[in-house]
């Protein structure tokens, strides 16, 4: 079995359909559904397409679940004795188990909710991320992006589940939450020994993360305004180890992500109208 | 101060614990080296196989039970400094070439058409021989002087057999035609034929007998 396995080379069952996140973003068809003002954008079960809306990010869990289970599996086997210490090899295995039981829980509460494997598309930008060829870059790009976005999101669902009177959903998001806490202090903790003597390698591997977490924000889909479905979730974030000043930064990340998507959508709907 | 009453024996009558035991200090901590070694080498392939295997429920358990040999791992990593070994990196080594070369050979399938072949060498070869091992150390090293060796012997015993079951019930579930049949048998025949080469988990000797070893328990004098 060969070191760093290439995204394209992910194995899947014919049920799973691949898609590129960067085609979702500029299908020019978002314009349109752009224009359309409906409202706050949070997940709340008052709006028509809630359930929906929830069927289809519960499936984006769990895609995003298997790949950082194939990410923290690859980091166990891709670096030899001498490239990462001991522990933090025991670490990945830790996580591995962690993504597991989160995998096994996102096709339970899919199936609760109505989804199946398969219903909706699976983008692989989240293994992208946990390829990179450092370890310290997985740590950051995974452990504190990937991870990160997946507090965001699981406070989020366990919100949902809260207030529209789901309590298996809001009890099992509470359940990978804390999970997810855990392993971004993971990270957070393995950046600074690992950067110990080395400011800047510390500092690239967070430029990484800072790509990531843009990345991940997807063009507004996590923020802290009404017009974001996911919000940050500052509470979480700092029981995980991220100081204020570096939520704020993730803060404007976020912004920053959804003005340039905004302004790539009004680019393509002027060329789709002639404009 | 004295307590009221006959004074009781140092070992109730049903303690039936022995001092002699087949390993000395520098044998067990020799074998434990092993057992870590060959331990991570397993977690890793497990966690380097997960993004391979196409089938879900295979998925899972790879990344279940990659963690248990982790665990594993850790626990005969602290164990080697209490066996007077304090460069843990020292002793985690394979017992000999051979041990390198099946184990090269267990890791190597890739492509997701092989689940088959990376679960036979797993469950069918390596496991077998863990249990093996381990349970051979258990029986044979003293029950008093070496007790912190057996009790994680104990845990780790009952996640492999546990482990084992799981796997075997996957293969049987996946092994459906004749061909599949054939292709388990197969790899299973070309990795006996690696490990036994090797010796076992820990080398010649792994199940005592070898030939120094019989005449050393034989005399009831322990070796290393």
């Amino acid at each position: 079995m060969k070191k760093i396995l290439p995204v394209e080379e992910l194995a899947r069952d014919s049920r799973f359909v691949r898609a590129r996140i960067e085609d979702a973003i500029s299908d020019p068809r978002q314009a349109k559904v752009s224009e359309r003002n409906t409202g706050s954008a949070r997940l709340e079960p008052a709006r028509p397409a809630a359930a929906d809306r929830a069927r289809q990010l519960m499936h984006g869990i769990f895609v995003g679940e298997i790949q950082a289970l194939e990410g923290a599996g690859r980091t166990t086997f891709d670096f030899d004795d001498d490239e990462i210490p001991f522990q933090l090899k025991l670490d990945m295995a830790r996580q591995c188990w962690d993504e597991s039981r989160h995998c096994e829980i996102s096709v339970k509460l899919s199936e609760h909710m109505g989804s199946e494997i398969g219903e909706f598309t699976e983008a692989t930008f989240l293994y992208e991320a946990a390829c990179a060829p450092d370890a310290l870059l997985r740590l950051t790009g995974v452990n504190r992006a990937l991870e990160g976005l997946a507090i965001d999101v699981f406070n989020t669902m366990k919100e949902f589940g809260d207030v529209s009177g789901d309590p298996v959903l809001a009890a099992c998001e509470d359940w990978m939450l804390a999970d997810e806490v855990t392993h971004v202090k993971m990270g957070s903790d393995w950046l600074r020994r690992l950067t110990e003597n080395d400011p800047e390698r510390r500092e690239r591997a967070l430029e990484f993360q800072r790509t990531v977490d843009k990345l991940f924000s997807l063009g507004g889909f996590r923020g802290e305004t009404d017009e974001n479905p996911i919000q940050l979730a500052r509470k979480f974030r700092e029981m995980a180890g991220f100081s204020t000043e570096e939520i704020d930064d993730l803060s404007e990340v976020a912004t920053e992500a959804q003005e340039e998507a905004r302004a790539a959508a009004d680019a393509l709907h002027g060329v789709a109208s002639g404009d | 101060m004295t307590a009221s009453g006959a004074p009781r024996p140092a070992f109730a009558p049903w303690d039936r614990r022995e001092l002699p035991g087949l390993f000395g200090v520098v044998e067990s901590a020799r074998r434990v080296g092993n057992y870590k070694w060959i331990e991570m080498r397993l977690f890793e392939a497990l966690g380097g196989w997960v993004a391979t295997v196409p089938e879900l429920d295979v998925k899972f358990v790879l990344g279940r039970q990659c963690y248990h040999h982790a665990w594993h791992a850790e626990l005969w990593n602290k164990r080697l400094p209490e066996l007077r070994e304090m460069n843990t990196e020292r002793l985690t080594e394979p017992p000999n070439e051979e041990m390198v070369k099946f184990v090269d050979a267990v890791r190597d399938p890739e492509a997701p058409e092989l689940t088959i072949e990376k679960l036979v060498g797993v469950y069918r070869v390596l496991i077998p021989r863990k249990v093996a091992a381990y349970t051979f150390h258990m029986n044979a090293t003293s029950r008093i002087t070496d007790a912190p060796t057996i009790r994680s012997l104990g845990f780790i015993l009952q996640d492999e057999m546990e482990d084992w079951r799981e796997g075997e019930m996957l293969l049987q579930s996946l092994i459906q035609t004749p061909e599949e049949v054939e292709r388990a048998s197969r790899r299973q025949q070309a990795l006996e034929d690696l490990i036994r080469s090797a010796g076992g988990i820990t080398g010649p000797g792994t199940l005592g007998n070898s030939e120094g070893q019989a005449d050393e328990a034989a005399e009831g004098v322990s070796v290393g």
